[in-house]
């Protein structure tokens, strides 16, 4: 039977149902299997959901646009990951919510930055990337450094990340508060903190009580720590 | 009809408006919803007042016309 | 039984021509906001001390102002004005749902944008590229869009024309494409109902496929499928000459709606998306150029018996260039898909001047050609002001894109080459910031451009400005001037 695209033309909807099938086609192909094949995500040891110092972090990274100047992943070719380290996994974003890959780089890729600076060298740079790097396009986030962290609402982020799918536990959300300030103080005992956030960095910190800067900071230094792959086999690594 | 219909769905947004204002837990919030009260407020004006030029726009038209 | 098919003389309908006129003017003032944030954000990317520290004026919270002024003020605001005037007069039948309905879609949508820019500027984004709105500003969009479906598929229900031309068929895919894409991507978990800050659903590499399911086709529906409406309504009207090929639009129709949502994974090669998924994106957007020249064909061809005219109507010049342009753009994307290719081009400046000859050579284009015969048309004037100042603003804006892709061009692929360099040792030659000084001179040069871009927008609206206030634009007859649309039997 021969279909005539008269009819289709003499026919609203039909034409709308026709269309809607067309263009569900290639989502549907590309999408679902990310979710239902199980080595989309790499079985890897070591990835954990941020803490809530990193969170806060990250929330900022995300609000004030780093991810237009900043790319998250290391693409697997030669020079990049001789340049920035081994090639991202799928499994070191799975708690980004949403990722943070980026698709632009005005700036150098972050997804090793974790570690390579020293908090310090990190304040400053924020602060006034030019007094560091002359000729760095970065805008100045001195403001961070000036603005204090809200805090009262990091436990409900915490819950509305556990609803979507990160396993935040009881006792880390319970502690949030706590573990937020602990994380931003280097004379606290963090013992406790250190058992619920493992390899997390304790950064400065203000006397008046985490800023901005304190969190985003947080967040930098822990970007692409959690997986050794001195422990990671080829195995594990295919998708 | 097409006013009575559309000017009950702003004015149900323009509630949500206010709603969201008055519990507001940050800047953002607060700003969009006074603005979606305040868009809803001039939009429902708008539409009462097109209603009513359009009524009087017809009675100069019927008394041009001679009728009662 | 159609009016037309009984050989009765269709029934007179009128227009509702006063909701175009508003949604016309509000893409002009869009166009100015677009190129001036374009060129605030490219000053910054040359002197980064222009935003002084302030929070406000950062490149990452102004960027997203711009690219949605572009795509969704302007590009969004044009394909209201041409789609509601377009679906009326090829139906035959005034717009369905009533003036407050009508009203509601021009208000409440610049009402979004308005929220959408604000919002980014005081701190708030889902970081993710063409939907940046946060859920409560997202959600005010998906009432306005469902209500302009209703409109546009209401009014093509009510037509007097029996077949639904062409152009409609775009603006329709666009408009339920559209509502798809943004649903899909913007699936997300608020915090608090009073706060302005939510979680997707989707993290990590699923995050990273669904927002490229939606991204591209942002491009492709939105920027795409439903300018090619435009382009197939104003093309033949201001040509005076019919579609070139119906067998080819259709054609080109389908494939092009079908093919275009595969297309997304181009944007990920080499990551950690799966290597299956890059492979299906990369071959589906290569085949995507078949289609995509369909239409610039199609386009272009229209012109055939009637190519004389681009000498003297500087207005249908825009349009058949924007089609040139777009076949330039849908050649170099499937180009840029190559996964060889990608190596080389992603994350550089090539990909910023890819978009910039799609956004100013196609889809601004193609709006000027577009706007240029509305707005005579629609306030009733015998025609445009000045015919010379069209011309001075195609020869400035042509120029200014120009400058701006080839500048990106040659910015992009030093980038490429200079981070995949190594010198005699074996060692990486340069630093990262050293690619960042090399491309500085290009990203001057593509300030240039966008300042002569904007240039040729100013002149455009006080051309059309002098264009509805003018006394020497006055129709001096009762005559409909040529080119309007009449009903036709």
């Amino acid at each position: 039977m021969v279909i005539r695209h008269e009819w289709i033309e003499r026919n609203a909807i039909l034409m709308l149902v026709l269309v809607l099938i067309t263009i569900s086609i290639g989502g549907i192909v590309e999408v679902v299997p990310l979710f239902t094949i199980e080595t989309t995500v790499e079985h890897v040891q070591g990835v954990r959901p941020y803490s809530p110092l990193e969170l806060a972090g990250r929330d900022i990274y995300v609000r004030e646009g780093c991810y237009l100047c900043h790319s998250q992943q290391i693409r697997a070719l030669k020079d990049e990951v001789e340049r920035y380290g081994h090639y991202s996994l799928a499994a070191e974003s799975m708690y980004d919510h949403p990722f943070q890959w980026g698709s632009k780089r005005i700036g150098p890729d972050l997804s090793r930055v974790g570690g390579k600076y020293s908090s310090e060298w990190q304040y400053a740079h924020l602060a006034n990337p030019q007094a560091l790097v002359p000729q760095s396009l970065m805008p100045r986030f001195a403001f961070l450094a000036g603005t204090p962290l809200r805090t009262d609402d990091i436990q409900a982020k915490m819950r509305t990340l556990r609803t979507v799918g990160v396993p935040y536990t009881d006792d880390q959300i319970a502690h949030a508060k706590d573990d937020l300030l602990a994380q931003a103080d280097p004379g606290t005992d963090a013992t406790a903190f250190g058992k619920r956030w493992p390899k997390a960095v304790i950064v400065p910190g203000n006397v008046a009580g985490p800023t901005e800067m304190d969190a985003v900071v947080a967040y930098l230094q822990v970007l692409g720590t959690m997986v050794n792959f001195a422990n990671v086999t080829t195995e594990q690594l295919r998708q | 009809m097409s006013d009575v219909v559309v000017g009950l769905l702003v004015t149900v947004l323009g509630l949500v408006g206010l709603f969201m204002a008055s519990g507001a837990r940050d800047d953002e919030i607060y700003i969009f919803g006074l603005s979606l009260a305040g868009f809803a407020v001039l939009f429902v004006f708008g539409l009462i007042r097109g209603h009513f030029d359009r009524l009087d726009a017809a009675r100069l038209d019927a008394a041009r016309r001679g009728e009662p | 039984m159609s009016a037309a098919a009984t050989g009765v003389a269709a029934s007179p309908v009128v227009y509702n021509e006063a909701v175009v006129r508003k949604f016309v003017i509000a893409t002009m003032f869009w166009a100015i906001v677009a190129f001036l944030v374009g060129v605030v954000i490219a000053t910054e990317l040359c002197w980064p001390n222009v935003s002084f520290g302030l929070s406000f004026l950062n490149f990452g919270r102004l960027r997203p102002v711009h690219t949605s002024a572009a795509i969704f003020a302007f590009g969004g605001n044009a394909l209201f004005a041409t789609s509601l005037y377009v679906v009326q007069r090829t139906c035959r039948a005034r717009l369905f749902g009533g003036d407050a309905l009508a009203n509601f879609l021009f208000w409440g949508y610049n009402f979004f944008i308005v929220m959408a820019a604000l919002s980014y500027v005081l701190g708030y984004s889902r970081s993710q590229e063409y939907a940046e709105p946060e859920w409560h500003v997202t959600a005010f969009l998906v009432i306005v869009w469902v209500l302009y479906a209703l409109v546009f598929v209401g009014t093509l229900l009510k037509r007097q024309e029996p077949h639904i031309y062409v152009a409609n068929w775009f603006y329709l895919a666009f408009i339920l494409t559209v509502a798809v894409l943004v649903l899909g991507n913007n699936a997300e978990v608020p915090v608090s109902f009073y706060q302005a800050k939510s979680y997707s659903l989707y993290s990590g590499v699923q995050s990273a496929m669904i927002q490229w399911w939606y991204g591209h086709n942002a491009v492709g529906f939105f920027l795409t499928a439903a300018f090619l409406g435009m382009m197939y309504y104003f093309i033949p009207k201001q040509a005076n000459r019919p579609i070139y090929s119906y067998r080819l639009s259709i054609v080109h129709f389908w494939t092009l709606i079908f093919l275009y949502m595969w297309a997304g994974p181009h944007h990920l090669h080499w990551t950690s998306l799966p290597d299956w998924t890059q492979t299906l994106g990369m071959a589906f957007s290569v085949m995507l150029w078949m289609p995509s020249w369909g239409g610039m064909i199609n386009g272009l061809m229209t012109l055939s018996g009637a190519w004389d005219k681009l000498r003297t109507d500087p207005a249908l010049r825009f349009s058949v260039t924007a089609v040139g342009f777009y076949g330039m753009s849908t050649f170099e994307g499937p180009v840029m898909s190559v996964r060889e290719v990608n190596a080389l081009s992603h994350y550089t400046d090539w990909t910023i001047g890819h978009v910039h000859s799609g956004a100013l050579g196609w889809v601004a284009f193609v709006s000027f050609g577009a706007i240029y015969y509305l707005v005579p048309n629609l306030w009733k004037r015998s025609g445009v002001y000045s015919t010379k100042l069209i011309a001075w603003h195609y020869w400035i804006a042509t120029l200014g894109i120009v400058l701006y892709i080839t500048s990106m061009w040659v910015a992009g692929i030093m980038q490429g080459l200079m981070w995949r360099a190594y010198d005699q040792f074996g060692f990486l030659q340069y630093s990262f910031i050293e690619s960042v000084a090399a491309v500085h001179p290009y990203y001057v040069i593509r300030l240039a451009g966008g300042l002569l871009f904007l240039t040729g927008g100013l002149l455009m609206v006080y051309n059309l400005i002098m264009t509805v206030r003018s006394s020497s634009t006055e129709q001096v007859t009762a005559a409909v001037p040529s080119g309007i649309a009449v009903a036709e039997a």
